[in-house]
């Protein structure tokens, strides 16, 4: 930046202007750190420890939250007697299958659309933003009434297509955007030198590759972490992980030890796909809007 | 015509004249004209989408106009506009819309200022790196686990934020999710938690399409930091905030993950957005019906938003993608 290579003369009111700066940036880290250091250590607390608090003003008793003996017990017990494994093998399915069906039929879609030119592509792309865009609770009400009827209710493939509502339009959108940056004059060459379409789709394939396993990726995300149609669609037969974390807490007590560790539990597979995937998460995010 | 001329004439010929024939059939699929086979491509995502969502939407339009009975033989009865009538005269409905606003409102304010700030400070930092690391974390976890992780820091007994909150002497007692004021404060507070590192790096991108030229003529006319920063990457980041409040307002009425688990709208309605009251009609009361009518002023309003985010996609002046080959 140019601004780097001008001389700064030193003076009181910018020393202390960048001291305001670092302490700015100091407390947003803890803000953004300590939610998840607590999560984490609470995790490891039995449920005594968990509840040990200074006295309210006394800021030297912070050292409070490190005073434990690290136990591993919660998530012993969540894997053996909350069956928290099954949770997460529904999850797994039912995330992962929505991601594969989305982002297989989206990919030829988006490629479709990306070069096809026709009479209402304008609509049919608005379609498929607004349907990525309603409200899930609004999306919920019809469909839980089809699926009742249906039998889809509580099921696997029931929880499957009801993400799929979701990340298909996503998936079709994000790829559309993907492929629209690809130079058709790759295809054409390819064509040109007797491919015939399918070997010429071939040929751009290892271009768009490492997008289309991202936004994979992104669609098992969306799946992972939702709450509202597993909860509805998904209750009984088909429980994943953050609805078991929610029916941790029981009337009389709330187990927070064991709540927490199922937040690691759910959390941090996410955390480091998130981090796998870092150099499209933004694209992502914004539904192709921004790019890094 | 010369091709054609070969490929017409007998083989024997072609072989006496010296000519060497390749005998080439087009491909089933190049014979074609494009459009057949991109439309083969296209069509299964077509029907699959219209299936899961053209088809419930019919649905809703249906239930919106009648009465759903779920017990199993009783028929629906028809309510005409009933369901949309009774709205007007729904004060959860208005209200719900009033705080879901102002939700948005509280929401969007403090992370477009906070994520703008931050992404100034560290765009071409050394610890640029290391905190969109950190970044990334919050926004990787379910809303669900936020919202308890959440509740436990509020909490009136163990709550660390409680703790720190009463410390400061700035809670007068009772609990954060008890007092109406401190409830949304803490609600609000969640999601900022969560999002204000996606505006961040929004904006972190946005400030890297800034043009270096017109930071540098604004230099040598004599600008500050601060007047650079006003005049000349503020309008370069406009149309990146512009999509960052579209999608958290969007976001904002479609997950409400966090607020169900953590006050499910209380207390006293104090943070029941509108889709909270929807979820309470639908799947507590099971007013389909009802809830129907709602969902539907609620689609009404991704629409609108909807016709909103294409505008901003479509628009060739936009500055977003236009490096954005990857």
């Amino acid at each position: 930046m140019a601004s780097r290579e001008i001389v700064r003369y030193k003076s009181p009111a910018r020393s202390a202007f960048s001291v305001l700066v670092i302490l700015f940036l100091i407390i947003f880290f803890v803000w953004t750190v300590l939610p998840l250091a607590i999560m984490l250590i609470t995790s490891f607390k039995d449920l005594l420890d968990a509840f040990k608090l200074p006295q309210e003003g006394d800021w030297g008793g912070v050292g409070v939250m490190f005073d434990f003996t690290p136990t591993g017990d919660h998530y012993i017990e969540l894997f053996t007697e909350k069956h928290f494994g099954v949770y997460m093998r529904n999850s797994l399915i039912a995330s992962l299958g929505s991601a594969v069906v989305s982002v297989f039929l989206g990919s030829m879609a988006a490629y479709a659309l990306s070069r096809a030119e026709f009479r209402g592509k304008r609509d049919l792309l608005f379609w498929i933003i607004s349907t990525r865009m309603a409200p899930v609770v609004a999306v919920m009400v019809p469909l839980y009434v089809i699926f009742r009827s249906s039998g889809l209710v509580g099921t696997l493939p029931g929880l499957i297509l009801a993400y799929t509502t979701f990340n298909l339009p996503f998936a079709i959108w994000i790829l559309k955007g993907f492929f629209d940056n690809v130079p058709y004059a790759i295809e054409e060459a390819a064509l040109c030198d007797g491919c015939n379409r399918w070997q010429a789709l071939r040929m751009i394939m290892p271009l768009v590759a490492p997008g289309v396993g991202a936004f994979i990726v992104l669609c098992v995300l969306f799946g992972w972490n939702d709450f509202l149609f597993a909860s509805i669609i998904g209750s009984g037969g088909a429980k994943t992980l953050p609805v078991a974390t929610a029916e941790l807490v029981q009337p009389v007590k709330i187990q927070w030890g064991s709540i927490m560790a199922a937040g690691v539990i759910t959390t941090v597979p996410m955390m480091f796909l998130g981090l796998l995937i870092r150099r499209y998460l933004v694209t992502g995010l914004t539904m192709g809007a921004v790019r890094e | 015509m010369a091709v054609n001329t070969i490929d017409s004439e007998p083989p024997e010929l072609s072989a006496y004249r010296g000519v060497r024939r390749i005998d080439h059939t087009p491909h089933i699929f190049n014979n074609q004209p494009a459009r057949y086979y991109l439309m083969w491509l296209l069509l299964p995502a077509i029907l699959l989408l219209a299936a899961i969502s053209l088809y419930p939407f019919v649905w809703l339009i249906y239930m919106s106009l009648h009465e759903v009975q779920l017990a199993p033989g009783k028929s629906d009865l028809w309510a005409g506009i009933d369901n949309f009538t009774r709205l007007f005269s729904d004060k959860s409905f208005a209200r719900g819309w009033v705080t879901l606003f102002k939700y948005s409102a509280l929401c969007l304010s403090v992370e477009i200022t906070l994520g703008v700030l931050v992404a100034v400070i560290l765009n071409n930092s050394r610890l640029e790196k290391l905190f969109i690391t950190i970044f990334l974390m919050p926004m990787m976890m379910a809303p669900v686990v936020a919202g308890f992780l959440y509740m436990f820091l509020y909490n009136g007994t163990f709550g660390w934020y409680f703790w720190l909150l009463r410390s400061l002497g700035v809670l007068d007692g009772g609990s954060i999710l008890g007092n109406k004021t401190w409830a949304m404060a803490g609600v609000v507070a969640t999601d900022v938690w969560q999002w204000t590192p996606l505006i961040a790096l929004i904006t972190l991108a946005g400030l890297k399409r800034v043009p270096q030229e017109q930071l540098e003529a604004n230099m040598v006319d004599g600008a500050g930091p601060l007047r650079n920063f006003f005049s000349v990457a503020l309008p370069n980041l406009y149309p990146f905030l512009l999509i960052a409040i579209l999608l958290r307002f969007m976001d904002n009425f479609r997950f409400i993950d966090t607020i169900l688990i953590m006050t499910g709208g209380g207390p006293a309605n104090a943070t029941k957005i509108l889709p909270t009251y929807l979820f309470d009609v639908s799947f507590k009361f099971f007013e389909l019906g009802r809830g129907a009518a709602i969902a539907f002023t609620l689609l009404l309003l991704t629409i609108l938003l909807g016709l909103a985010l294409t505008k901003i996609f479509e628009d060739p002046t936009r500055k977003i993608k236009t490096s954005g080959t990857e």
